[in-house]
C-alpha cells in the first residue's frame, strides 16, 4: 500500500509537469487557432538547451531557466512571425503540415547535433530523497511539479485577472471583433505563441534532471499533451491540470505494476475511455471545441 | 477531374514496364520496387485524403500486414501469397480501433490520434514476445520460387509490386468517380452540411479508413516478404510508413489521382539518395531536408507539383489563374459534381 501511495506520489509529480506542457499548447489553438504539432519537440528544445548549458559551463538546470525562458519565449515568437503567421488564414491541413515539418525538422536537428544517445543533467542534489510521512520523492521531481504549479497558476492568474488575459480571451472567443474593436491581434499572437513555448521549453529544463532527453522524446511529450488536453476539455487550463495529474498516474502506475514498455499503452486506452464516455473531455469546454476540430 | 491525355498514361507505363529490360543493376531495380512500393502506400494514403482526412497512422497497418504475412508464414507454415490477403484484411480489422477517434475527433486531433496509434502498435510489437519475437523481430525463411515469393534476382519483385501498385491505382481512380469518392470530397469541403443532406458521414469516413488500412496492410505484407527481416523500429516507424507517404501525397498533390503517384516517383529516389548521403556523423539531416521541404511546399505551392504545374501551363496559354492553389484540391471537382 505504501509503495503505491509513493508511485502515485511521483506520478503527480510527473503530472504537474505535463499538465504545464499541456496548457501551453492550450493557449497556442485558444488564441493563435493552429494545432502545435511541433510542442513536443520545442520541450526538447528546452531539454537539450539546458543539458548542454550543464555541460559547457557547468551551469545547474534550475539556473539555466533563467536563459532558457527567454530563448524559447524568443523561439515561440520567430515561430509565430516567420511560420506560423504568414500562413493564419490557410487551411487547417495546411497548418498540420506546417508545424509536422516544424517537428520533423526539430527531432532530426537534435539527432545531428546530438546524437541518438540519452542526455541526463547530474544533480546529486535532486536525486535526493524527500521524506514526508513516509512517503519519499526525490528532490528534483518535487522541485519541477512545484515550479511547473505555480507557472500553471500563473497563467491561471494572466487569463483570469489581468488586462493581458482579457485582450487574450477576447481573441479567443472572437478573432475578428477583437481586431475591429483595435485590438493589435498580431501581436497578441507573438505573446501566446512566445508564451507557450516558453513554458513548452521551461517544462524542458524542469524534467532534465530526473527524464533523459533522446530525440524521440519530442512525439511523447506532444502526444501527452494533446491527450492532456482532450481529458481536460479544450480551452479548459483548470482540466488541463487534472488532465495532466491523472496522466502522470497512469503513466507511473502501468510502468511499476506492468510493464514500463506499456506506459504509452495504457495512457492511449484512457484516452480512448474518455472519448467513448466523454468525448467533450472530463470537464467540458464543448462549446469551443468545435472551432479547431474537436467535436 | 480533368481527363489525362493519354501520352500521360502511356509514357510512364511504358517506362515502367521496360525499364527492368533496359537495366539489371540491382540497387535501380531496388529503387524501382521502393517507387512502386510507396505509390502503392501514398494512393490508399491519399483514399483518406479525399476527404480532406489527414492519417499519420498509416505505419501501423503496414506493420500489421508485415506481421500478419510473416507470423503466418513463420509460425503456421501458410503461404505468403495468401498472407499477403491476409495482411490486409487484419490492417483492415485494425483500423477499426481508430474508427472511435475518428468519429469523435475532427481534423488535428484525429492526425494526432492516428499518430498515438503507430506508436501504440509499435509498444506492443516490442512487448509481445511470445508471438512478434519482441524488438529482435522476425526473419522469414528463403523458400525459392514464385509461390513463395522469393527470388535472387529484384526483378520478379518489381513486376509483382508493378502489378499491386496498378491494381491500387486503379482501384483509387474507381473510388474517387464512384459514390464513395463524391461523398468524400464532400466531406472535404464542408463536413456539416453534408450531415445536413442526411448522409451518414461518419459510416462514409470509417469506410474510408478500412479501406485505406486494408491496401497499405497489403503493401506492408509485401515489404515484409521482399526483405526477409521484419522489427517493430522499421515496419512501425512513423517517419518510413507514415510521414514519408503523407509527404509525397501533399508535394504531388493532396487528394487528386495523379498527386501521389508523382509525389513517390519525385521523392521516393531523393529520399534514398538523401539518407546515402547524410548517413554516419550527418545522421538526420537527410530528415531535416524533408522537414524544410514540407515548410516550403504548404508555404509556397501548397496545391502540390500537379497543381503548379497545371498553373504553369495556364500561364503558358495565357489564361487567369482560376482559383487559388490552396482550395485547388478540393475544388477541382465542384464542376463535375455539377453535372
Amino acid at each position: 500500500m505504501e509503495q503505491m501511495i509513493q508511485i502515485v506520489v511521483a506520478g503527480l509529480m510527473l503530472g504537474g509537469v505535463y499538465a504545464l506542457i499541456a496548457v501551453g499548447l492550450n493557449l497556442i489553438f485558444g488564441v493563435v487557432k493552429i494545432i502545435n504539432f511541433a510542442h513536443g519537440e520545442l520541450v526538447l528544445v528546452g531539454m537539450y538547451l539546458t543539458w548542454w548549458l550543464w555541460l559547457t559551463f557547468d551551469l545547474n538546470p534550475y539556473l539555466s531557466l533563467v536563459i532558457v525562458a527567454p530563448v524559447t519565449f524568443l523561439l515561440g515568437v520567430l515561430i509565430q512571425q516567420f511560420l506560423v503567421g504568414p500562413m493564419i488564414n490557410s487551411s487547417p491541413l495546411m497548418k498540420i503540415f506546417l508545424t509536422l515539418g516544424l517537428s520533423v525538422f526539430l527531432q532530426n536537428l537534435a539527432l545531428f547535433m546530438f546524437g541518438g544517445q540519452f542526455r541526463t543533467v547530474n544533480v546529486p542534489w535532486a536525486e535526493q530523497n524527500l521524506t514526508i510521512l513516509g512517503i519519499s520523492v526525490t528532490y528534483g521531481r518535487v522541485t519541477a511539479f512545484l515550479v511547473a504549479l505555480l507557472l500553471v497558476f500563473g497563467l491561471f492568474y494572466l487569463m483570469k485577472r489581468t488586462l493581458t488575459g482579457k485582450v487574450l480571451n477576447a481573441i479567443v472567443e472572437d478573432r475578428e471583433t477583437a481586431g475591429t474593436i483595435g485590438i493589435p491581434v498580431r501581436r497578441y499572437y507573438l505573446l501566446a505563441m512566445g508564451l507557450g513555448v516558453g513554458l513548452a521549453g521551461v517544462a524542458g529544463s524542469l524534467i532534465i534532471p530526473f527524464q533523459a532527453a533522446y530525440p524521440l522524446a519530442g512525439a511523447h511529450f506532444t502526444l501527452m499533451a494533446f491527450v492532456v488536453v482532450v481529458l481536460g476539455g479544450l480551452g479548459n487550463m483548470g482540466g488541463a491540470l487534472v488532465g495532466g495529474l491523472i496522466l502522470g498516474v497512469v503513466e507511473t502506475l502501468t510502468g511499476t505494476y506492468l510493464d514500463p514498455g506499456l506506459q504509452q499503452v495504457a495512457v492511449f486506452i484512457v484516452f480512448i475511455i474518455v472519448l467513448i464516455v466523454r468525448p467533450q473531455g472530463i470537464f467540458g469546454g464543448a462549446a469551443r471545441n468545435a472551432e479547431v476540430g474537436l467535436k | 477531374m480533368k481527363k489525362l491525355s493519354l501520352p500521360w498514361i502511356i509514357v510512364p507505363a511504358a517506362i515502367a514496364l521496360l525499364f527492368p529490360l533496359v537495366t539489371s543493376d540491382q540497387y535501380l531495380l531496388h529503387i524501382g520496387v521502393l517507387v512502386l512500393m510507396y505509390i502503392g502506400i501514398t494512393v490508399a494514403w491519399n483514399i483518406l485524403a479525399f476527404g480532406g482526412i489527414l492519417s499519420l497512422g498509416h505505419a501501423a497497418f503496414f506493420g500489421l500486414g508485415a506481421y500478419t504475412v510473416a507470423i503466418l508464414y513463420v509460425d503456421f507454415g501458410v503461404n505468403p501469397w495468401i498472407g499477403i490477403v491476409a495482411g490486409g484484411l487484419v490492417a483492415g480489422l485494425g483500423s477499426l480501433f481508430l474508427a472511435i477517434p475518428m468519429v469523435r475527433l475532427r481534423g488535428p486531433f484525429f492526425t494526432l490520434a492516428t499518430l498515438a496509434f503507430v506508436e501504440v502498435l509499435r509498444l506492443l510489437a516490442i512487448w509481445a514476445v511470445p508471438v512478434t519475437n519482441g524488438s529482435v523481430g522476425i526473419t522469414t525463411p528463403a523458400d525459392e520460387g514464385f509461390l513463395y515469393i522469393a527470388f535472387q534476382d529484384r526483378e520478379p519483385y518489381y513486376y509483382i509490386v508493378m502489378a499491386m501498385a496498378v491494381l491500387a491505382i486503379w482501384a483509387s481512380i474507381w473510388i474517387y468517380r464512384s459514390k464513395l469518392g463524391y461523398h468524400l470530397r464532400a466531406i472535404a469541403s464542408d463536413e456539416e452540411a453534408v450531415q445536413a443532406l442526411g448522409v451518414k458521414t461518419n459510416r462514409i469516413k470509417v469506410l474510408a479508413l478500412v479501406i485505406s488500412a486494408s491496401m497499405t496492410g497489403v503493401f506492408g505484407a509485401f515489404a515484409a516478404i521482399y526483405f526477409f527481416v521484419i522489427d517493430p523500429a522499421t515496419q512501425f516507424n512513423a517517419s518510413l510508413y507514415s510521414i514519408q507517404p503523407a509527404l509525397n501525397g501533399i508535394i504531388g498533390g493532396m487528394g487528386t489521382i495523379a498527386g501521389p503517384i508523382v509525389g513517390a516517383i519525385v521523392m521516393t529516389p531523393l529520399g534514398e539518395w538523401l539518407r546515402v548521403t547524410f548517413s554516419g556523423a550527418a545522421q538526420g539531416v537527410n530528415f531535416m531536408i524533408y522537414g524544410i521541404v514540407l515548410i516550403v511546399m504548404v508555404r509556397m505551392l501548397p496545391g502540390g507539383l500537379v497543381d503548379g504545374y497545371h498553373a504553369v501551363i495556364r500561364r503558358l496559354k495565357g489564361k487567369k489563374r482560376p482559383e487559388p492553389a490552396a482550395e485547388a484540391a478540393a475544388s477541382t471537382d465542384k464542376k463535375e459534381n455539377e453535372r
